[in-house]
């Protein structure tokens, strides 16, 4: 957590500086001094200052489970509702598995070759064909099933309600928090109301990932709306159009790229849900990858996990290029191609009336790979029976991955009988790091002075409004009855966020500087932001001992990425003419950097910064699945146990942490910024 | 000074205020009885501030003003883009200000119709379907409006330009495909928002001339906002100074560089074209018919000072000014143009 040092925010050393210098050492040693003298016994939150927020949930729950087969709630919303997405995720799955595996990678692959041309195309076969020879083609399908009916639902929800935000400021700001709130709550506490309402099966999870996935195709499309060129909408209303013909013909039309991004993001969270919705009986590869988990399988668990990176990339790539198709284009402009001759082009020039001859033309791409694929799918149904995909036909990594783990785990665990390799590298950090990090906020500093503190990096930040914030929301904590998980859980990321600043930020500014870095470090990067953090936290599991130190490799790992990009797109956004001007001053490349680069790139280090520790924070229920403790463990019980009201308390809190830690590096971001 | 319009005025505004702020309403009351609470208003800002003036049908009249004095702000209360905050604006006859919006709809959609400073034009349509915009919205079916289109294209000279999309155009093509688009909808006043300020000079020279061009056939009624003076005296029959949402002078180009009423216009006039603006009537010595002989040369009440220059260069005597009837008004001499044309 990087705080400004208000003595050395101000150029001159005046008498307001050092009154400032005076209040941050009298706060010091008033923390120091709380720590010595508070008594031991309550330096935790007092236990009877309780809201009791969990008996009218539980409360709820039962009188939920009692009455699910008789209130009219149930009877005529949701269990309506849940037949309606199970009936339309049941058709999509038969469709898919129906169809025959050359069919299936027929329409991706001509989905990839409209989209941008045969590299494409041959990246989408290619990764399906992986399925395949995986023995995956099955919950692949299950899983793409899954994800096009929440990404549809999800689109069939969001683009009337951003159209509506970006309309709208008032229902914009409206709608805002319960956005904000629906992308910090980690799914794992929603999931049990959305078990609650909706059943154990396949419905639930696609409540679940709709949830997870709605907000940025909100955002996005608002976005849109709000920012389509204000001169072109100006222009349609000084020609009189209706603020129906304005939407449906400008508004619409030049938001599109944004409208896409936001189906594009859409698709890509609802596929980092899939292993989320596996816990909830969703099936597909998610499933495999926690068969994989509990049987601590590593191989299998690379192979599911692959087949999930395959698809993130089809999905991702697909979606971008059909955002760009330009079925507009002029006839001249689009490019010759296979798809664009025959017969389309021969039906047009059989046609005279012009207007028809040009949408033929222009459209003849399409046209031409829909009729192509009719053939394949006609010719599949009549001649060739294809069916599932060939058993016999498999690759294995399995056997290569499982001795690769295993031999690491015999060889490196600890190297020789010294005290080195995974096994001391993990005692290490729980005792020199982690333990002390958890002693200093839960046993030596006494809760008030917590607060006092937490406030105080409020106040450093963003004044007294933010110090308010941050003390009441640690309050709040406490009330809730989650000091202890809590102050482990805050400990923990800490130490996590510490540790993922020390290593994204030198490998941003390397990265930044030679070409040659960014080029290694890119694949890896891209690969680590791709693959389920579930995927590499067996092969941590199997190197580390069970605790809170593999939740800590598992969330560096996933934190650590965007910090490089974002550090790395900080600084080359510093204005060339600046660099140029230190440079023709005769400046070195470590002063250029030092003086100007990483000053002038502050703020944006600082969002780096506030993204890893809203990584961090989302790896918080995945560190307690594997023995990390705190709030992460709370809510995996709340789940597991059926206690919905301990996972709610334990939700709101790392939802408080989250935005006390958002606010205070925006805020700080912000002021290095005006 | 308010020019009294001869011929029926088609459009009229009058005291009409834009100020924007939380309540602007409020605000114009205090401002307008000059009470004491005016200076809680402070944080308003008065964008235009008791604009009269009136267009006669047919006639170019330029707003010119640097950027902040309201002259787009005004343009866009000429078709309530902006709502004004007081006033009224009439066009032939009827207020606009009352208008409700089907009514308003339909005075955009046959009326008035506009240029813009950045083009506006829609990315996503080609430049055939961005000039048929106007007709679409009125709901005239495909074929006719893109006949219409069509002719409009060709009348700005962008003829086989019309499947190509804007962004594949030059600045000075796109907003002759802005031209084009106002001018589909045969409407009664052009409105223009600095349409060749995004251009660069020579580029905005051609397309000074094309209007120029177009106008002198079209004689559409045009308001024409700019910032720049001389652009000014080239297109406009009349103009408006504007300084601090007010209109400072209004009258022809001559009348501004004669007499201009205060040192902010003469600060712009200082470098007019005083030879491509001044008359030979407006600097001649006025004298009876008879003063001048008639065998000498003899130069129009309109002949600008440009053209007359090489007849007096070329003739010792007085030169005779006369009407289109040839009966003489006045005369000039070489001392007279000089003194006109050095004169700061």
């Amino acid at each position: 957590m990087a705080i400004r040092i208000p003595a050395l925010a101000e150029s001159q050393i005046g008498p307001r500086a050092r009154l400032r210098l005076l209040t941050w050492t009298t706060l010091l040693i008033v923390l120091i001094l709380s720590a010595l003298v508070w008594p031991a016994e309550a330096r935790r939150f007092p236990e009877g200052w309780n809201l009791g927020l969990r008996g009218p949930v539980d409360a709820f729950q039962n009188w939920t489970v009692a009455n699910r087969a008789s209130s009219p709630i149930f009877t005529l919303f949701f269990d309506p509702l849940r037949g309606g997405i199970d009936a339309s995720l049941r058709l999509v799955e038969n469709w898919l598995l129906g169809l025959s595996w050359l069919s299936v990678l027929a329409i991706i692959g001509l989905l990839g070759y409209l989209g941008t041309g045969i590299r494409l195309a041959l990246l989408c076969v290619g990764g399906l064909l992986l399925a395949g020879l995986f023995g995956l083609w099955e919950p692949s399908m299950q899983t793409l099933a899954l994800m096009s009916c929440a990404v549809s639902l999800s689109l069939l929800c969001g683009i009337p309600l951003g159209i509506a935000a970006g309309l709208s400021p008032p229902f914009e700001s409206r709608l805002r928090p319960l956005l904000d709130a629906m992308q910090t709550m980690p799914a794992f506490v929603y999931l049990a109301p959305v078990l609650l309402f909706f059943g154990i099966a396949r419905a639930p999870a696609v409540v679940a990932t709709l949830i997870y996935a709605l907000p940025p195709i909100i955002r996005l499309t608002s976005m849109g709306i709000r920012q389509a060129d204000p001169s072109a909408v100006e222009a349609a209303r000084a020609f009189g159009a209706t603020p129906r013909q304005l939407l449906l013909r400008v508004q619409m039309p030049l938001a599109l790229p944004e409208i896409m991004a936001g189906v594009n993001q859409t698709i890509m969270m609802s596929l980092s849900m899939v292993v989320i919705a596996a816990m909830i009986g969703a099936g597909g590869l998610g499933r495999e990858v926690l068969v994989a988990l509990q049987r601590l399988n590593v191989g299998q668990a690379l192979e599911a996990g692959l087949v999930i990176v395959a698809l993130a990339i089809i999905l991702d790539r697909l979606s971008a290029a059909l955002g760009r198709i330009d079925l507009a284009a002029p006839p001249e402009t689009v490019r010759r191609d296979v798809l664009a001759g025959w017969p389309a082009r021969a039906f047009a020039t059989r046609q005279d009336n012009p207007a028809r001859v040009q949408n033929l033309q222009r459209f003849a791409r399409v046209i031409n790979a829909v009729l192509l694929l009719a053939i394949i799918i006609a010719a599949d149904a009549a001649l060739f029976h294809l069916g599932s995909f060939p058993a016999d036909w498999r690759i294995s990594l399995r056997g290569p991955a499982n001795a690769a783990v295993a031999w690491a785990r015999d060889n490196l665990y600890q190297i020789g009988g010294l005290p080195i390799g995974t096994g001391p590298l993990s005692d290490t950090l729980t005792i020199y790091l982690l333990n002390p990090g958890r002693n200093l906020l839960l046993d030596w500093l006494p809760w008030p002075a917590v607060i006092l503190a937490v406030a105080g990096a409020g106040y450093a930040a963003g004044k007294w409004g933010l110090a308010a914030i941050c003390a009441s929301g640690m309050l709040l904590i406490g009330l809730l009855g989650m000091w202890t998980p809590s102050m482990d859980t805050l400990s923990q990321v800490l130490i996590m966020v510490l540790i993922s600043v020390a290593i994204a930020v030198p490998l941003g500014v390397l990265s930044s500087q030679s070409p040659a870095t960014r080029a290694v470090l890119r694949p890896v990067l891209d690969f680590l932001q791709t693959v389920p953090a579930f995927v590499y936290l067996v092969p941590v599991i199997m190197l580390v001992n069970i605790g809170r130190v593999p939740g800590l490799i598992a969330a560096v790992l996933y934190a650590v990425p965007p910090g490089i990009k974002l550090t790395e797109l900080g600084l080359s956004q510093v204005p060339a003419e600046t660099v140029e001007a230190a440079r023709s001053f005769g400046a070195t490349r470590a002063q250029i950097m030092l003086r100007v680069q990483l000053p002038l790139a502050l703020p944006a280090i600082m969002l780096a910064v506030n993204q890893m520790i809203m990584m961090v924070l989302a790896m918080v229920i995945i560190a307690g699945l594997v023995g990390g403790a705190g709030l992460g463990l709370e809510v995996v019980i709340g789940l597991g146990k059926n206690q919905t009201g301990r996972g709610i308390e334990s939700g709101i809190a790392i939802v408080i942490i989250a935005i006390i830690f958002d606010r205070i590096t925006q805020a700080w971001a912000a002021y290095r910024d005006g | 000074m308010t020019v009294v319009p001869t011929d029926q005025p088609t459009l009229i505004c009058r005291d009409v205020w834009k100020i924007f702020g939380r309540e602007p309403a409020h605000a114009y009351a205090a401002l307008h009885a000059g009470t004491a609470d005016a200076g809680r208003y402070a944080d308003h800002m008065v964008a235009v501030r008791g604009v009269s003036f009136s267009v006669r049908r047919g006639e170019t009249f330029v707003v010119m003003g640097l950027s902040g004095s309201g002259k787009s702000t005004l343009v866009r209360c000429l078709s309530r883009l902006t709502e004004p905050t007081h006033g009224e604006v009439q066009i032939d006859g009827r207020n606009i200000l009352t208008m409700g919006d089907a009514e308003l709809r339909e005075l955009r959609r046959h009326t008035v119709s506009m240029v813009f400073q950045h083009f506006g034009l829609f990315p996503h349509r080609r430049v055939i379907d961005n000039v048929a915009y106007g007709l679409e919205v009125r709901g005239i079916g495909r074929r006719e409006r893109q006949e219409q289109a069509e002719r409009m294209i060709d009348l700005v000279g962008l003829t086989g330009w019309g499947n190509h999309l804007p962004r594949q155009l030059s600045g000075g093509m796109q907003q002759r495909v802005g031209l084009a688009r106002a001018l589909a909808v045969n409407p009664a006043i052009l409105l223009f928002d600095e349409p060749f300020s995004a251009l660069d000079p020579l580029i905005r020279r051609e397309m000074q001339d094309e209007l120029l061009r177009l106008q002198s056939s079209l004689r559409k009624t045009s308001i024409f906002i700019t910032h720049d003076f001389a652009e000014a005296l080239r297109l406009g029959d009349r103009i408006a100074i504007m300084r601090h949402g007010q209109l400072v002078q209004v009258g022809t180009p001559e009348e501004l560089v004669l007499r201009p009423s205060s040192d902010y216009v003469r600060a712009f006039v200082k470098d007019a074209p005083r030879a491509r603006v001044l008359t030979a009537g407006s600097i001649m010595i006025a004298c009876p018919p008879s003063a001048v002989g008639t065998d000498g040369p003899r130069v129009a009440l309109a002949t600008k000072l440009e053209e007359a220059l090489p007849i007096v260069a070329a003739h010792d005597g007085p030169v005779a000014v006369v009407d289109e009837a040839l009966v003489t008004h006045g005369h000039l001499n070489r001392a007279l143009v000089l003194h006109a044309l050095c004169q700061a």
